[in-house]
């Protein structure tokens, strides 16, 4: 690769990432008349583009390739740690990022969320902390964002419903799929409070963005309705034909340089042909990913920043965290059923929007000794993927290959006599000092650059409370009447929901960022993707990375001034 | 939605658990884990290989799925013979039994060939095992029947499919193929298998929309 930038253009911010984080930092910057620039190293698709053909997931069409850049995984082996290259921690290479193959399971966090340590104090070995901001400066922004990004569902009161400034999301629930009234009752017989769960999908049309389409294909499929919240969908469409807004695809940025005070003053970047490319710019904004966005600031060194951007005290990459948490299955038998039953669990399309949050705190002293924080459980239809599943049921209970009319039956038998109803748990993934983000010493990527090394140990704490809650989601499928029903919490690390590594603090030696999101040591660096926050809380990140963007967009404008 | 980062695509594809599997690319896959059968062994200790040739240059008398995109790639990736001993095997593993479609009738040979032009499918190295693996089905047929497989009675096939079926590299052999023939089965008639939605309408699965068109394949995107 050449790197001496054959161009150089200026701009007011340069964002890197037009994902969740750097959408919003661009769409509020944009439509404010700051000259903004963004640099997204996929391309730009669409909803012309995004089919339902189960072949885009699995040749992962929009996502990195492993043989261009992958990351190192060290994973705990035992008493051990054994390490291998993945390509799974990349969620989206694409303008909008992973929000484009999002689900969209929109839950606020809870003031608790962001007091951990003093409402629920130390546990050792965690690096738990408070965090400098409280949920009520964030809760405009909240609200911001279910009206911008399109949020649908129904507010119903349960104990530990978030405080809200509006009475109701913007948008009416999506279509229910007609098992959700099962649910209910198993889930009121239990003494439960079911919550109809919000969405990042328009049950109606806003914006110049259709609703939903109800094809039964969400989630890891990209939207072909436009109704799904996807930072490109909701954000830079409508800011793209603006003089003086610009986004650059297959712009790979690889450094961002420094002055002689520690302020960023340029960013390069290659270009598809592998060309260099300069941009300056008065902020530079980071939003690529928790991993990603840690790996471009150890690598960009300079002279006030020899161990990498803002690493004076070794604070970079640091406390990174996944999802905690499980899965579950109902199994349900069709011909148990009466036809009207089976009939309703075979209809495909509308969501089943259902959640549990009863034991997103656990006062159960015998098993925990004091109130502990614990999650959420979301229940949910996958979306389909008839081939995966096929092919995964070749394989005997004892781990034999079936094939012939054994297997035949076996498929029939999977499609059209039983419905496995899943739920997912998520729970905090405590920060430790044996998960984080480093350079890898060996491998590089396509542009030649040490790509990240991904520690991803986990504490025991969370597997404890995992199961708690796991047990319960079977419980529940118990009563709804499941013939088969079976959940387990794991340890292993998600490949999505990744954020921290750049946790925002008052105190440098604790904190990679301030309370605004700057870099410590300077004046001009943002991030605004999920690697801002000390914890996960107990639900899909999405929601509060959004609203936190829109936070800081608002910051930065303040800093930069009048266009 | 929870995705584990932890995913080996190997084991979707092949993945016996059989404690001789090392999987055909790491071990360099051999003949004698293939027919790794007490009785197999003990025949092979005194025969010369015998391997059909392994032609990958042959005519293009075969529709080509409509996807096919790529120019640049080989109209045929195995033989004729090749394609013969394929289909058969397949029949065992999806047959004609009256309940569901066959493998005949997914297309399973024509889709598992467009198949091996996949650039992904050709690193993983899979036209080479599927072609290695057609030759030492046959040399099993021929030590333990009299006869290549082809040659051989239903009874007799079914009866060297499981016999191979008990050796960690045969497992995974016929592992490989049934993963491609869940493809053809369940993919988006697109592609060239799943005629009719044939696979789709006897599991009623219901597709969702837009479909890819021959123009809109992921081949386009690649």
């Amino acid at each position: 690769m050449k790197n001496q930038p054959t161009t150089t253009k200026d701009f007011d911010i340069c964002i890197i990432g037009s994902g969740a984080g750097g959408g919003p930092i661009a769409y509020e910057l944009a439509q404010a008349g700051y000259r903004v620039v963004v640099l997204e190293k996929g391309g730009w698709f669409d909803e012309a583009d995004f089919k339902k053909d189960e072949m885009l997931s699995r040749r992962n069409i929009f996502r990195s390739k492993i043989a261009d850049e992958r990351h190192v995984l060290e994973e705990p082996d035992g008493e051990d740690w054994s390490s291998h290259n993945t390509s799974e921690f990349w969620g989206g290479n694409i303008v909008g990022g992973a929000s484009n193959f999002m689900s969209g399971y929109f839950h606020r966090l809870k003031p608790e969320d962001f007091r951990l340590l003093s409402e629920f104090g130390a546990i050792e070995g965690a690096n738990i902390v408070d965090w400098p901001i409280t949920y009520n400066d964030l809760e405009p922004y909240y609200t911001k964002v279910e009206q911008l990004i399109g949020v649908s569902g129904k507010i119903v009161k349960h104990p530990h419903l978030e405080p809200r400034s509006t009475a109701d999301y913007p948008f009416p629930p999506t279509a229910e799929h007609p098992v959700s009234a099962w649910f209910d009752k198993a889930a009121n017989e239990l003494g439960l409070h079911p919550l109809p769960m919000a969405r990042a999908i328009l049950s109606t049309p806003y914006n110049q963005r259709n609703s939903c389409e109800y094809s039964g294909y969400c989630g890891s499929y990209g939207c072909h309705s436009g109704a799904k919240g996807s930072s490109r969908a909701a954000l830079l469409d409508h800011v793209k034909t603006k003089n003086n807004f610009q986004l650059m695809t297959q712009a790979k940025a690889y450094q961002i340089n420094t002055d002689q005070k520690g302020n960023a003053s340029s960013v390069d970047y290659y270009d598809n042909a592998g060309s260099s490319h300069r941009i300056t710019a008065k902020v530079v904004t980071v939003a690529c990913y928790a991993i990603e966005s840690s790996r471009l600031l150890l690598s960009s060194t300079g002279a006030k920043h020899p161990d990498g951007i803002g690493n004076r005290y070794q604070q970079i990459g640091k406390n990174l965290h996944c999802c905690a948490g499980g899965t579950g299955h109902g199994i349900f038998d069709l011909t148990q059923l009466t036809s009207q039953q089976a009939d309703a669990l075979k209809v495909r399309g509308p969501f089943f929007n259902r959640a549990l949050q009863d034991w997103y705190f656990i006062d159960d002293k015998p098993v925990f000794g004091k109130r502990v924080k614990g999650g959420t459980i979301d229940f949910v239809f996958d979306p389909p993927s008839p081939t995966a599943d096929a092919n995964s049921l070749k394989w005997d209970d004892n781990n034999n290959l079936l094939w012939g009319s054994a297997f035949k039956q076996r498929l029939k038998s999977h499609f059209t006599q039983s419905r496995d109803f899943k739920f997912e748990v998520f729970c905090d993934w405590l920060p430790t000092d044996n998960c984080h983000v480093s350079l890898d010493a060996n491998e590089k990527d396509k542009w030649g650059s040490a790509v990240a090394r991904v520690k991803v140990g986990f504490h025991p704490h969370d597997l404890k409370v995992a199961q708690y809650i796991v047990d319960q989601g079977v419980n529940v499928m118990k009563k709804m009447g499941a013939q088969k029903y079976y959940g387990n919490a794991f340890t292993s690390p998600t490949s999505n929901l990744i954020a921290g590594g750049l946790r925002f603090g008052k105190d440098p030696k604790t904190s990679a960022l301030d309370p605004d999101c700057r870099v410590h040591g300077t004046d001009n660096i943002f991030v605004t993707d999920g690697s801002f926050m000390p914890n996960g809380g107990s639900i899909t990140p999405t929601f509060t990375i959004y609203a936190n963007a829109f936070r800081v967009a608002d910051k930065i404008k303040a800093q930069l001034g009048k266009v | 939605m929870l995705k584990s980062a932890s995913s080996l695509p190997h084991k979707a594809k092949q993945g016996s658990l059989k404690n001789d599997y090392q999987g055909p690319l790491a071990s360099g896959l051999n003949r004698r884990a293939f027919l790794k059968t007490s009785t197999a062994i003990a025949l092979l200790a005194g025969l010369p290989a015998c391997k059909p040739t392994q032609d990958v240059t042959k005519s293009n008398n075969n529709p080509a799925p409509s996807a096919t995109t790529n120019k640049d790639i080989p109209a045929s990736v195995f033989s004729d013979y090749q394609k013969k001993v394929l289909a058969q095997v397949q029949m065992q593993l999806l047959p004609d039994d009256g309940d569901g479609p066959s493998a005949q009738d997914i297309n399973g040979v024509d889709y598992l060939e467009w198949a091996m032009t996949d650039q992904q499918n050709i690193q993983d190295g899979d036209p080479d095992f599927i072609r290695k693996g057609i030759g030492w089905l046959d040399d099993l047929a021929v030590q333990t029947k009299g006869e290549v497989f082809i040659q051989l009675d239903q009874t007799n096939q079914h009866n060297i499919i499981e016999k191979i079926a008990g050796s960690s590299a045969g497992e995974n052999w016929l592992s490989l193929l049934m993963y491609y023939l869940t493809e053809a089965l369940l993919l988006d008639p697109v592609y060239g298998g799943n005629p009719d939605q044939i696979g789709w309408n006897w599991l009623e699965h219901q597709a969702g929309f837009p479909r890819p068109t021959s123009e809109t394949t992921y081949r386009d995107f690649e």
